[in-house]
């Protein structure tokens, strides 16, 4: 695994330090060029040792520019990488890169970098959804949050006005996204089964979107019964289907459609289906709305 | 027919009542396009009574309580306080909407209020708990939200065994508390021997240590009026009776300045400050040795308590350091150093913090590399037994020490050491045989006490019939004991049976 976190945290006060040399250097050179990035961690980073934002090489320049989708933003420098401005500057989760960005009245913005091939949202955006319906202020439901990965960076996009409910129902991931949410305050941890949300009614509130990644064969059923519960109407929910924990034997493309069927029996009405190919096999995402109003039907363009 | 709504939330607990029935009816179509619209919900459901949770202990125990579909005594007086009460043997004229039936049956076998839970009282409750805020006038926009933040924290820690005794942070504040302890004392201490020096210069040649020229100084406070009746309790804290009249004699014979009582006075405080600190370090110090082996027993062992604990705190967890390969616990500590040659393709180090340990220093030159890969490996395994096992014991460290003993051996003489395999082995078998041990001493002390002497001799050859058995099968077979339960050997420790 990666070299230990306060390891890291030694290299970055060093790393710190050289910023503020570098970003002296650049700003005075990128004045013309607009939004200039300073340096990546100093010396300790060159070797990218992680490689999972694929290309992006600590120390060179870097351009940040918000993505279409609020809250979330592009890196762009020899290879592009999708990241999420961090919720708590200094904090990295399961040592992904950060990328730091100077401002023109010399405060750093922190921002953490999301890979696809370990988030599926991640993977919806870059393959291009239109519409995920997380920003910034909204409270999201998210089913099967493991260790927090993804939540992380749900977490991060909310912001602190928004919050992020995240259910999971195994021990030992449950341990490692208590630790996380200790540290973000927008993250409320739920060990419990998603299956029953009778049993943890008295945690959750009426959210704006339920993000469900279970993996499980009812999932249609957990999430209608979790919608019937805290989505508002009007709310919007993604699902990520995986074919094989459906049923392994028929048809990718069968799977996915039985699931839509038993979503638009319970008033989820799907938007948006993506299938995710660049970065997992047999993987589709289905976006869409939940007890949407009659008239939107004749102006959609579904 | 009257109709109440109960709904729980973070802060408490609320009772609404339902209005204009007739006009919405049952239908659920009508409930949701009133709910909808604020204001005309607002007319629909009104708040009767809201019972805030006492504290966060009360809270934690109603969600247990309402989790599992059961009714708390807070909230059946809650709900026998503002419910119309129910006449006996007359049908009440009012029903209680809940979320699930479970809670709902609990309720009415209780308190003979009758709850329904379908449909239509599911669209009220969503109702509810999209405008919750407006019902309760106090809650800020926040306030919710921390509720909920608290609760679920409790609540899912009592899910996760979060077991306070084995948090590995305090073994890591421990640890860097101590090193910031080391450097101020040490600071302190020639802050006292320079100030005394003033006073008494020569002092400092003879007493070389910190803390007991300290002592000493307090001691000796005015150096004109050392005499020979300081003798004896100068040897006791020296130890040696020489440097005790030495000390005297330079007391005599000294040429530092004289100094007023404050001046003497003030000294002396500094001085017992020192001492005081010095004694605080020494039990911290014992109390991080206490700390590691609960938190990590093996470890600590294997290595010491200190390179223990300093590993933890450089991999910032014990998970983080069961998480990391060997070869990363064996340059731990030596990140510059490997970067460096990693960069200029250099040779990269041998040893991080592990060189601290007493094996690594008892290896030839030659094989300290070779040592220091060993005991990686070792600790590795050590670290994540005492992260991974829910039991708490010290027997596989012992083992795994015995081992690198083994190889320190094998590079000095030659002597084979025993494999991985058969040391792990003998440990489970030794764990094996001390539960066996103490089921049968705890069975046995039962039987004495209800039956005669004969019933504990029968017990004895069982003992005996039992360790032969286990003797026969030691392949790692199914072991059945005389009760019939059957005993497979795990990987891990394994003590949930009885411990």
């Amino acid at each position: 695994m990666r070299p230990p976190k306060t390891g890291r945290g030694g290299g970055g006060s060093g790393g710190g330090r050289g910023l503020a040399r570098g970003g002296g250097v650049s700003s005075t050179r990128g004045r013309g060029r607009g939004r200039e990035s300073g340096r990546g961690r100093g010396p300790g980073r060159v070797k990218s040792r992680e490689s999972e934002s694929g290309g992006i090489k600590g120390g060179s320049k870097v351009l940040v520019t918000p993505h279409r989708h609020a809250g979330v933003f592009v890196a762009k420098s020899k290879a592009d990488a999708l990241v999420t401005k961090n919720l708590v500057p200094g904090e990295i989760i399961y040592n992904e890169k950060r990328i730091f960005v100077q401002n023109e009245d010399r405060s750093t913005v922190e921002y953490r970098v999301w890979n696809p091939h370990r988030s599926k949202l991640a993977d919806a955006i870059t393959t291009g959804v239109d519409n995920i319906w997380i920003k910034p202020g909204v409270k999201v439901l998210y089913l099967g949050a493991s260790s927090g990965y993804t939540v992380s960076h749900v977490s991060d996009i909310v912001g602190p006005e928004g919050c992020v409910y995240a259910v999971e129902h195994s021990d030992i991931c449950g341990k490692v996204l208590m630790n996380m949410a200790e540290k973000r305050t927008n993250v409320i941890p739920i060990i419990e089964d998603a299956r029953d949300p009778a049993k943890y009614r008295m945690l959750v509130g009426m959210v704006d979107v339920i993000f469900s990644d279970v993996a499980q064969p009812d999932q249609a059923k957990i999430l209608s019964l979790n919608a019937s519960y805290f989505l508002k109407s009007g709310g919007h929910f993604m699902i990520s289907i995986k074919a094989n924990s459906i049923d392994s034997t028929i048809a990718a493309e069968t799977v996915y459609q039985m699931e839509v069927e038993k979503l638009q029996m319970e008033e989820l009405r799907p938007t948006e289906i993506l299938h995710l190919d660049s970065c997992e096999e047999k993987h589709a995402c289905v976006f869409g709305g939940y007890r949407l109003p009659r008239k939107q039907k004749a102006d959609n363009a579904v | 027919m009257a109709m109440f709504l109960l709904s729980e939330s973070s802060s408490g607990y609320l009772l609404l009542e339902v209005h204009g029935l007739d006009e919405i009816g049952q239908n659920t179509e009508a409930v949701r396009s009133s709910v909808s619209d604020l204001s005309r919900f607002g007319r629909v459901v009104q708040l009767i009574a809201f019972h805030p949770y006492q504290s966060a202990l009360d809270a934690l125990n109603q969600i247990n309580a309402v989790s599992e579909g059961y009714m708390s005594d807070e909230l059946r007086s809650f709900l026998e306080l503002n419910l119309p009460k129910v006449k006996e043997g007359k049908k009440p004229k009012f029903s209680l909407g809940v979320s699930e039936p479970k809670i709902g049956s609990c309720i009415f076998e209780a308190t003979k209020i009758p709850c329904q839970s379908n449909e239509f009282v599911h669209e009220l409750l969503r109702g509810v708990r999209q405008h919750f805020d407006r019902f309760i006038k106090d809650l800020k926009p926040g306030d919710l939200e921390k509720a909920q933040l608290g609760l679920a924290h409790s609540y899912s820690r009592a899910k996760v065994k979060f077991n306070v005794n084995r948090v590995d942070n305090m073994v890591i504040q421990a640890i860097f508390l101590l090193d910031t302890l080391d450097k101020d004392i040490n600071s302190f201490a020639m802050r006292v021997r320079e100030w005394y020096s003033w006073h008494f210069p020569e002092l400092v040649k003879i007493v070389n240590d910190n803390y007991l020229y300290a002592r000493v100084s307090k001691i000796i406070v005015d150096k004109s009026k050392l005499s020979e009746e300081h003798v004896p309790m100068l040897t006791e804290i020296l130890g040696d009776e020489d440097k005790a009249r030495e000390v005297v004699e330079a007391g005599k014979a000294s040429m530092g300045q004289d100094l007023s009582p404050v001046d003497l006075i003030n000294v002396q405080s500094f001085a017992q400050r020192v001492m005081d600190l010095a004694d605080y370090r020494k039990k911290l110090y014992d109390y991080l040795v206490t700390k590691m082996s609960d938190i990590a027993p093996n470890l600590a062992s294997l290595i010491g308590e200190m390179v223990g604990a300093r590993l933890i705190s450089h991999a910032g967890s014990l998970t983080n350091l069961a998480k990391c390969p060997s070869s990363t616990l064996q340059i731990l500590g030596a990140e510059k150093a490997l970067f460096r040659a990693l960069k200029t393709r250099g040779n990269t180090p041998k040893y991080g913090l592990i060189f601290h340990s007493s094996f690594i220093s008892r290896a030839s030159a030659k094989n300290k590399g070779r040592i220091a890969r060993f005991l990686a490996n070792k600790c590795s395994i050590a670290s994540r037994i005492d992260c991974f096992s829910d039991s708490s014991t010290t027997a596989f460290g012992e083992k795994l020490r015995e081992q690198v003993e083994e190889r320190l051996d094998f590079y000095d003489k030659g002597v084979a050491p025993r494999k991985n395999v058969d040391v792990m082995k003998e440990v489970m078998e030794n764990l094996e045989k001390k539960d066996e041990g103490e089921k049968t001493v705890e069975a046995s002390e039962k039987k004495k006490k209800r039956k005669t002497e004969e019933k504990e001799e029968e017990k004895e050859e069982e003992k005996s019939k039992k360790k032969k058995k286990k003797s026969k099968v030691v392949e790692g077979e199914e072991l059945t004991t005389e009760n019939g339960h059957s005993k497979k050997k795990k990987k891990k420790t394994k003590s949930q049976d009885d411990e």
